[in-house]
């Protein structure tokens, strides 16, 4: 090790290949010292080091080693017995790094004595050991008593021993095959203990540990979170966020209110003190309190001000604050929030300027009383002729006249005088949208469709799918005019003949039978009243949302979807069903289904088909290693199901609306939203989206 | 919740140094560098980079993560999978930088290179092969990796380990308090606190805040034989809201009475952090006022700004006043009042604007035009003023007393404040 401290740096020269396994090759002979072989190695590795990809010299090199590994055997094993602790450990941490069978037989023995030896900094060693030699043999770590070993040392003297041996059963329990690790209450206090004594790092591995404690007793829940929530205090980021995972996941099992109230309070101060800290902190936690502020409204419900963006915020950091902006709009701080908004539209960087636009919109959509103010600011931005500005507003003011049917169509001519200012499909079909749709309160209707269909043959399909409806609408208002009915029979004709889309092909052929057999019913159906669109569809499903913040902190909340379904090594999280468990959080549970449990078949035979088990896998069980989308509700449970379970759960919950907690989620739900099938509406709106997502047709256009 | 491994990057974005990676396929860490490589060039600004990068395709280990920061040239990449804690990643990444610092002084890859097996020795004990953090803390590190000077005295002498060789009032882990050697001893025992505080606002164009908070930090640098247990205790603490501790402070104790009460680290450290909260009023002042009027034309622009300090008795030094002037911005010619000075960065596209004093309730002048090959200019809506106060604390936050027991010794104590604000103010 460091023979020649500080002076390596003269190994630091490139090498090629052919010339390493040259020198390895000549080094085995006459080498008794083995310094020609060090040589090379040390030569190798510096190159490895300034990155150069050594890998195809790796069998080489194990050739080179490989004889010799039984010679050094005997002086790990000497070594595992030595007086200074610092080499009993570095003597089987060495070898724990060996996977090789004879090194893995050696390791297991004198494991054994070093999980007990009277040195702590041996003991945490070996605690982690144990799990490398998991990895290397499953069985024969199980059949040597090792789990059982690292069971024992949860209950050391020693924090950090306790720690380790935390981490360990952890990542053995983590595995698909492994061992797994629950606590029981008393296991759990006993960490607990050790939680203030433990380095910050072990804090973590403890506090992570209590996931999977199931509280039996609200009591249990309620006082293991007073004994935790101290260290919210913490200096170390990770630990806070930690702990408050722990703590929202103990709510589920938790029945005081007032507790669970002041517990809220306590999350706020902490999650804020994250956002004085850099960017990479800022945007991990952003990505958190969006989240939780989902679960419990009642977290910073009054901090709107702590997430206004500065400009020379980090583009990612700004996204995510714009979203948790509108998540925290409410009638009280919505001019406040508008304000910010409008300034945001004025920036320099495009894609912000349109987000905020879009906000305004649905800042417009969200909070009533301040959707005059919106629209005026949404018209004034249009006054600036910025193109991308008034696509923006465009595509949100079409979203607002559903809201608000009847309101605010006294705009529609100066939209219509920005027609030529739209280029991109999206904001296109949304202005045919409004000229379709309003088409008998426009005046010249029939010449901006007939504009616009001009150029039908090149549109992308989102834009004439849009042409075609607004074409059978205009003509349904106007039958009498001959350009609407020479319009419609050229667009249908186009549909139905020109174009190779199934879907444009076969809207055409339906419009084109619905008006020959009966104008009249074609005028019912395409001009229905349309439901108002509501903002309730854009929160995630509550059940989801609670199997997410289990992952709070980790990279699932950070793309907000189960780390299992894209990315290697995770293991899913579920809540566990409990007598404590709160029974809104009981109903919409989503069981998690181990992936190596393969999925009952049913064999098709005489009598009644069995009861279908609904706990086997409701979650896909293949880890599907899709890239992260983002947090549509439409790609969890359909968030109408789980609006009809929850009805009348809501005074389990909680004795009055007030806590604005998502308990409460099931309030609206008495109304049995009709509109909660347009979870989509804002499925593209998604400021905070960190990876490019398909694009999401305006499927609904009628 | 383990990290996989930790790359250290160049400025040219070559690694330099890298951890095991024993249980991943040799090209893991490879494809995690290509992608990040690969998304710093994509970025607007290599800052819009997503810092916690997901990597989709790593070859035969499966989809996983990276998360990344940069620290003076150098990048360091946490490579990770599983479910784990990005926080969990940074916050071992800023250890580690710290420990670096610590052992290294300046941060840079030539120092890295120099020092390659103390890097290494540093990697091997902070964090173990499985991805999980070990010793990270300084004291401890010291008794088993011995400090570039030192290990080659020690070297030089006994010849063969890098191993420090464990003595026997020095023995590693020996210390019943895991942040503090034992047999520490000082011929002069001493103290010091600096109280540094930042204000952090938003202004909007009427000089009306939008937001302003101060945080605050206590700096501390402890000197002291043996193992003191000291109780430090504020003359007006109540303010303080929103703090987070080392952990040598005992919370329980903060939260009955807010009085410190801890054992501390040896050397430097960070004792506390907090917000400062005004009873009553809703917002902490902005020590001066900006007048800015910026007009935008074909090619180009003007601007005029004046700042008058509102303070009355303290300076306002190093005043920096900046305004991105926007895509394609070239060149900018100013007018400024005696002693600042301005220029103009063509590759940032930022004006600078430097006071180096702004004595009380002084004014400054800046009047000057921009071109731009941008037909219409975009800049900034809003100028970023940062500024320095020495000896001062918005929060005027006192140190009461020390109390120290469990030594015999009289430290020496010193409390210093100082404050630093960054403003953001819109025009």
């Amino acid at each position: 090790m460091a023979a020649q401290g500080g002076q390596d740096a003269k190994f630091f020269q490139r090498g090629k290949i052919q010339e390493f396994r040259a020198e390895l090759q000549a080094a085995e002979a006459k080498d008794k010292k083995f310094t020609k072989r060090k040589t090379v190695l040390k030569k190798i590795v510096a190159n490895i080091t300034m990155g150069n990809d050594m890998s195809p010299l790796f069998t080489d090199v194990v050739q080179c080693l490989a004889e010799q590994i039984h010679l050094v055997i005997p002086s790990f094993l000497q070594d595992c017995n030595d007086r200074n602790p610092l080499i009993r450990a570095l003597a089987i941490r060495t070898m724990s790094y060996i996977p090789i069978p004879v090194v893995t037989e050696a390791l297991t023995e004198q494991l054994r004595h070093c999980l007990k030896d009277r040195d702590p900094y041996v003991r945490k060693t070996a605690a982690i050991c144990v799990a490398k030699l998991y990895t290397a043999d499953p069985r024969k770590a199980e059949k040597g008593g090792f789990v059982e070993m690292l069971r024992d040392l949860l209950l050391d003297s020693n924090a950090t021993v306790v720690s380790n041996a935390v981490a360990a059963l952890s990542e053995i329990g983590d595995r698909q095959d492994g061992v797994i690790f629950k606590l029981n209450l008393t296991v759990a206090n006993k960490l607990l203990a050790a939680l203030g004594e433990s380095s910050e790092w072990g804090q973590i591995y403890i506090l992570d540990s209590l996931l999977r404690y199931v509280p039996e007793r609200h009591t249990d829940a309620e006082l293991m979170a007073e004994r935790i929530i101290i260290h919210l205090q913490h200096a170390n980021s990770a630990v806070v966020l930690t702990t408050i995972k722990i703590l929202l996941y103990l709510m589920n099992y938790m029945e005081n209110r007032k507790l669970m109230d002041y517990i809220c309070k306590k999350m706020g101060p902490p999650l804020v003190t994250l956002l004085s800290s850099g960017p990479e902190v800022q945007y991990v936690a952003l990505r958190n309190i969006l989240l939780i502020i989902q679960r419990r409204p009642s977290v910073l419900k009054n901090d709107v001000k702590v997430f206004f963006c500065k400009y020379n915020d980090p583009i990612y950091v700004k996204l995510a604050k714009l979203e948790i902006m509108y998540r925290l709009a409410r009638e009280e701080n919505a001019r406040e929030v508008l304000a910010e908004l409008q300034e945001y539209a004025s920036e320099v960087d495009i894609d912000f300027v349109r987000k905020a636009v879009r906000s305004i919109g649905r800042l417009a959509i969200k909070v009533q009383p301040a959707a005059d103010a919106c629209i005026q600011a949404l018209l004034d931005l249009i006054e600036t002729k910025v193109t991308y500005v008034v696509q923006e507003a465009v595509i949100v003011i079409k979203d607002v006249f559903r809201r608000y049917p009847g309101k605010y169509e006294g705009i529609i001519p100066t939209l219509c005088e920005n027609l030529d200012a739209l280029d991109e499909p999206e904001s296109k079909a949304a202005m045919i949208w409004i000229v379709g749709q309003f088409a008998n309160r426009i005046d010249n209707a029939d010449e901006l469709m007939d504009d616009l269909t001009y150029t039908f043959m090149e549109e992308p399909v989102e834009v004439q799918l849009a042409l075609l409806t607004a074409a059978v609408k205009l003509f349904i208002y106007k039958a009498q005019s001959d350009t609407s009915k020479a319009l419609v029979h050229k667009v249908l004709k186009w549909a139905t003949e020109e174009v190779d889309n199934p879907d444009l092909r076969d809207r055409g052929f339906m419009y084109w039978r619905l008006l020959a057999i009966n104008p009249t019913v074609a005028g019912e159906i395409v001009l229905a009243e349309k439901p108002a669109i509501t903002t309730d569809s854009d929160r995630m499903d509550r059940g989801a949302l609670d199997q997410l913040l289990l992952h709070t902190g980790t990279l699932g909340s950070i793309y907000h979807k189960n780390p299992e379904t894209f990315i290697r090594n995770a293991a899913g999280k579920a809540l566990t069903d409990s007598p404590a468990l709160n029974p809104l959080s009981r109903q919409v549970l989503v069981p998690l289904s181990r992936p190596n449990i393969p999925p009952a078949i049913h064999v098709p035979g005489p009598g009644p088909p069995p009861p279908r088990e609904a706990s086997v896998s409701p979650v896909p069980p293949t880890a599907k290693p899709a890239p992260p989308a983002p947090p549509q509700t439409g790609d969890l449970i359909g968030a109408s199901s789980s609006a009809d379970t929850l009805d009348g759960e809501g005074e389990n919950e909680h004795e009055s609306g007030e806590h604005g907690d998502e308990d409460s989620l099931a309030s609206p739900s008495g109304s049995a939203d009709p509109y909660a099938n347009l979870d989509n509406a804002f499925g593209s709106y998604l400021a905070d989206e960190p990876k490019p997502q398909a694009d999401d047709h305006l499927t609904r256009l009628f | 919740m383990a990290i996989d491994g930790l790359v250290i990057l160049d400025s040219t974005g070559r690694p330099i140094v890298q951890s095991g990676f024993r249980s991943t396929s040799p090209a893991y860490p490879l494809l995690h560098i290509e992608a990040l490589n690969d998304a710093l060039s994509k970025a607007p600004r290599p800052a819009d980079a997503d810092p916690v990068l997901y990597v989709p395709n790593t070859g035969i280990d499966g989809p996983s993560a990276c998360c990344h920061v940069k620290r003076g040239e150098l990048r360091f990449l946490g490579l990770m999978s599983g479910d784990t804690d990005p926080l969990y990643v940074f916050a071992f990444l800023e250890t580690f930088i710290s420990i670096l610092r610590d052992y290294f002084g300046q941060l840079s890859a030539e120092t890295l290179k120099e020092n390659f097996d103390v890097v290494y020795q540093l990697l091997e004990e902070t964090l173990d092969a499985g991805g999980h953090p070990s010793t990270t803390s300084i004291n401890a590190l010291k008794d088993i990796v011995l400090p570039p000077s030192l290990l080659s005295k020690v070297l030089s002498v006994a010849g063969v380990s890098g191993l420090a060789s464990p003595g026997t009032n020095s023995h590693p882990f020996a210390s019943p308090i895991p942040w503090r050697k034992v047999g520490v001893r000082y011929n002069s025992n001493e103290i010091f606190f600096d109280v540094a505080e930042e204000l952090k606002a938003v202004v909007n164009k009427n000089g009306g805040i939008i937001v302003s908070s101060v945080w605050g930090k206590v700096h501390t640098n402890c000197r002291l034989s043996g193992t003191p247990d000291l109780l430090l205790s504020f003359s007006n603490a109540q303010p303080l809201t929103d703090c987070s501790f080392h952990p040598c402070v005992r919370l329980q104790r903060w939260s009955r009475d807010k009085n410190l009460s801890f054992v501390p680290p040896d050397g430097r450290f960070i004792l506390m952090e907090y917000k400062y909260t005004p009873g009553g009023v809703h917002h902490v002042a902005v020590p001066f006022a900006l007048k800015a009027s910026v007009d935008c034309e074909v090619n180009g622009g003007s601007f005029d700004v004046a700042l008058t300090s509102r303070l009355t008795t303290k300076v306002l030094e190093n005043m920096n006043v900046e305004l991105y002037l926007g895509e394609g911005a070239t060149s900018a010619s100013c007018v400024v009042s005696n002693n600042t000075s301005w220029n103009f960065d063509p590759r940032t596209r930022i004006l600078h604007w430097n006071i180096k004093a702004v004595s009380p309730s002084s004014s400054f002048s800046l009047k000057g035009t921009f071109s731009s090959t941008a037909e219409q200019p975009r800049p900034s809506h809003a100028f970023r003023a940062r500024f320095e106060i020495p000896q001062h604390s918005f929060s005027s936050l006192k140190v009461d007393q020390l109390k120290i027991t469990g030594e015999m010794y009289k430290p020496y104590k010193g409390v210093r404040g100082r404050s630093t604000g960054d403003v953001e103010w819109r025009w």
